[in-house]
């Protein structure tokens, strides 16, 4: 069974899905419907995978994953931003809307340092995204690689069925977003993501719309709370989940101001 | 300095105040009040609201009395004990030696809830120690069951009577002997029916799911407080109890029950679910917020396990 995001849920998708598969043949049917819809909006689409996808009513730009990331490979992040963020140019030189990749990236994550890396690049590409035409799903082999794994990259997609996802709402790094559900189970991935945003106060404060936030345990508050003190700031946490207010208050948090929104 | 009965006493002096008429009552409150004021002591009444008119009424104008709401200040036992223990902190911070205090239940905490009441009375021997507080419980002997007062001679270490008399309660039982004692959870009315949801061993996740669904009819906010308490109560069972765990969930349409079960035998710490990270308890913190996020916990054991038991919505 695969388990992506909805890719009919485009507009909240902001464009950055995550697809875990366990038949790579769910991989090709989610590429296609992912770059469909790319081309339908006028981007120009890539296929980025192991061989190339067959009888589709169109014909991407095919990437072999193994001539663009060498085996073993770990990704710079940085560089891995600029070749994207190029080719979103480059598109847009040629005419089209933007650039739309389906990317097998399983080969990139294979190791803890690959792994990092990766996760890293993840978070710089969904920044870029929010203010660049590039549209992307990203796709892992489940079985090759893990539950702990996939859901450790899942959870920084904004549409991934990850229990939670933490992801930029903005192009500069003063915020993020997060959603769905944060408990003891969770609290090490959403350790593991803080870290990799790499947020930047800006006037003392890191923002983050918990909007789309439904649950977050006591634990996963002091993380959030220690993450904000590191950084000499106050992590603003909108949300319409009001215990979170209650658990601030008890613990009498300094990091983390909570904001209840309708 | 000290003053009055508890001059040379170090940290907390707990008396009951059982009384039978409010001119008894006032025969007590008036001169303990009136003597701390005069002591230079912070002298606090927390009262609901008849009893607060009594005193107030008793008391000269601008008599240098604090008055406290006694409705809010005994919402839930473990949130009473943060705002005192906040309330003595800043008073000793400011200088304080003695800080002087009457207070009395609500009426309805004398009802269903008496067994978490009784769990403050007991835990405050402890919680306040840190404190020069001399306080007195004030407990209306014509509206009090005898089991409640059974339970207040055992939890305090001494009775004040009219006439500045002090006696030391024979029944007063060490606070962790109190605590440690198993109290068989009185059934909810609700408990009469078959539960809406049982789940057996469930993910946290589920567990929260299972409490919305039945949650339906409670505010926004009590039902996201009673899905924190489930949550992290589930988290224990799995992290610190024994398998297999299990949840029931009985509703209607303005209250919810929820009963976690494992295995294990519960927490070891006596104070648990009143007072934070108790020596760094396991799961200490958790229970600690379950205790502020719900009208009522309870917790036993019996031959099967420990059970934890979280309602919220008031009996009619």
């Amino acid at each position: 069974m695969a388990e992506t995001g909805t890719t009919a849920r485009r507009d909240a998708s902001l464009g950055h899905a995550c697809l875990t598969y366990d038949d790579p043949a769910d991989f090709d049917t989610a590429a296609r419907d992912f770059l469909a819809a790319g081309r339908a909006a006028g981007q120009r689409v890539c296929y980025i995978g192991t061989g190339r996808p067959v009888g589709w009513e169109f014909t991407p730009e095919v990437i072999d994953v193994a001539a663009q990331y060498p085996t073993g490979s770990v990704i710079d992040p940085e560089a891995g931003l600029a070749v994207y963020a190029a080719a979103t140019e480059q598109a847009r030189a040629e005419g089209y809307t933007g650039l739309c990749v389906a990317a097998d990236v399983t080969e990139l994550v294979r190791t803890p340092a690959q792994l990092e890396a990766f996760a890293r690049y993840e978070f710089l590409v969904d920044r870029y995204m929010r203010d660049h035409p590039f549209t992307a799903m990203c796709a892992f082999d489940r079985g090759e690689l893990g539950a702990d794994t996939t859901v450790e990259l899942a959870c920084q997609h904004p549409d991934s069925v990850a229990p939670f996802r933490l992801y930029a709402d903005r192009p500069d790094r003063s915020g993020v977003a997060l959603a769905g559900e944060l408990d003891a189970d969770t609290l090490t991935w959403f350790q593991h993501a803080l870290r990799r945003c790499d947020l930047v106060p800006a006037g003392g404060e890191l923002t983050v719309d918990g909007s789309g936030l439904t649950f977050i345990d006591h634990q996963s508050l002091l993380s959030l709370d220690r993450y904000a003190r590191e950084r000499d700031a106050t992590a603003v946490l909108r949300t319409s989940f009001s215990s979170a207010g209650l658990m601030a208050r008890l613990m009498k948090l300094t990091g983390v101001r909570v904001e209840l929104v309708a | 300095m000290r003053t009055g009965a508890a001059a040379g006493h170090q940290g907390y002096f707990h008396e009951a105040l059982p009384y039978a008429s409010g001119d008894e009552l006032l025969s007590v409150v008036v001169p303990f009040l009136l003597d701390g004021v005069a002591a230079g002591e912070p002298a606090v009444v927390a009262f609901g609201a008849d009893n607060a008119a009594l005193v107030r009424a008793a008391l000269p104008a601008d008599s240098g009395v604090e008055f406290l709401s006694g409705g809010d200040t005994y919402a839930r036992p473990a949130g009473a004990i943060r705002a005192y223990r906040d309330l003595l902190g800043r008073r000793v911070a400011a200088g304080a030696t003695q800080i002087r205090i009457v207070g009395e239940l609500p009426r309805p905490a004398l009802g269903r809830t008496w067994d978490w009441w009784a769990r403050y009375e007991a835990a405050i021997n402890h919680a306040y120690d840190d404190f020069p507080l001399w306080s007195l419980c004030a407990y209306d002997t014509r509206h009090t069951p005898a089991a409640v007062l059974a339970d207040v001679g055992r939890t305090h270490p001494r009775f004040i009577r009219p006439g500045d008399r002090h006696e030391i309660s024979p029944a007063y039982t060490e606070p962790r002997t109190f605590l440690t004692e198993n109290r068989p959870l009185l059934p909810d009315p609700l408990q009469e029916q078959p539960p809406h949801a049982e789940l057996a061993d469930p993910t946290p996740g589920q567990a929260r799911q299972a409490v919305r669904e039945a949650a339906a009819g409670l505010t926004a906010a009590a039902r996201d407080d009673l899905v924190v308490a489930v949550s992290e109560t589930v988290t224990n069972a799995h992290r610190y109890g024994h398998p297999p765990a299990r949840l029931s969930v009985w509703s209607d349409a303005d209250r919810v029950v929820v009963a976690v079960s494992d295995a294990g035998e519960g927490p070891k710490d006596p104070f648990a679910g009143l007072l934070p990270n108790q020596d760094s308890a396991p799961g200490g913190r958790g229970l600690w917020i379950t205790y502020q996020a719900c009208d009522h916990v309870a917790s036993a054991r019996d031959a099967s396990g420990w059970t934890i038991r979280m309602i919220t919505g008031e009996l009619d």
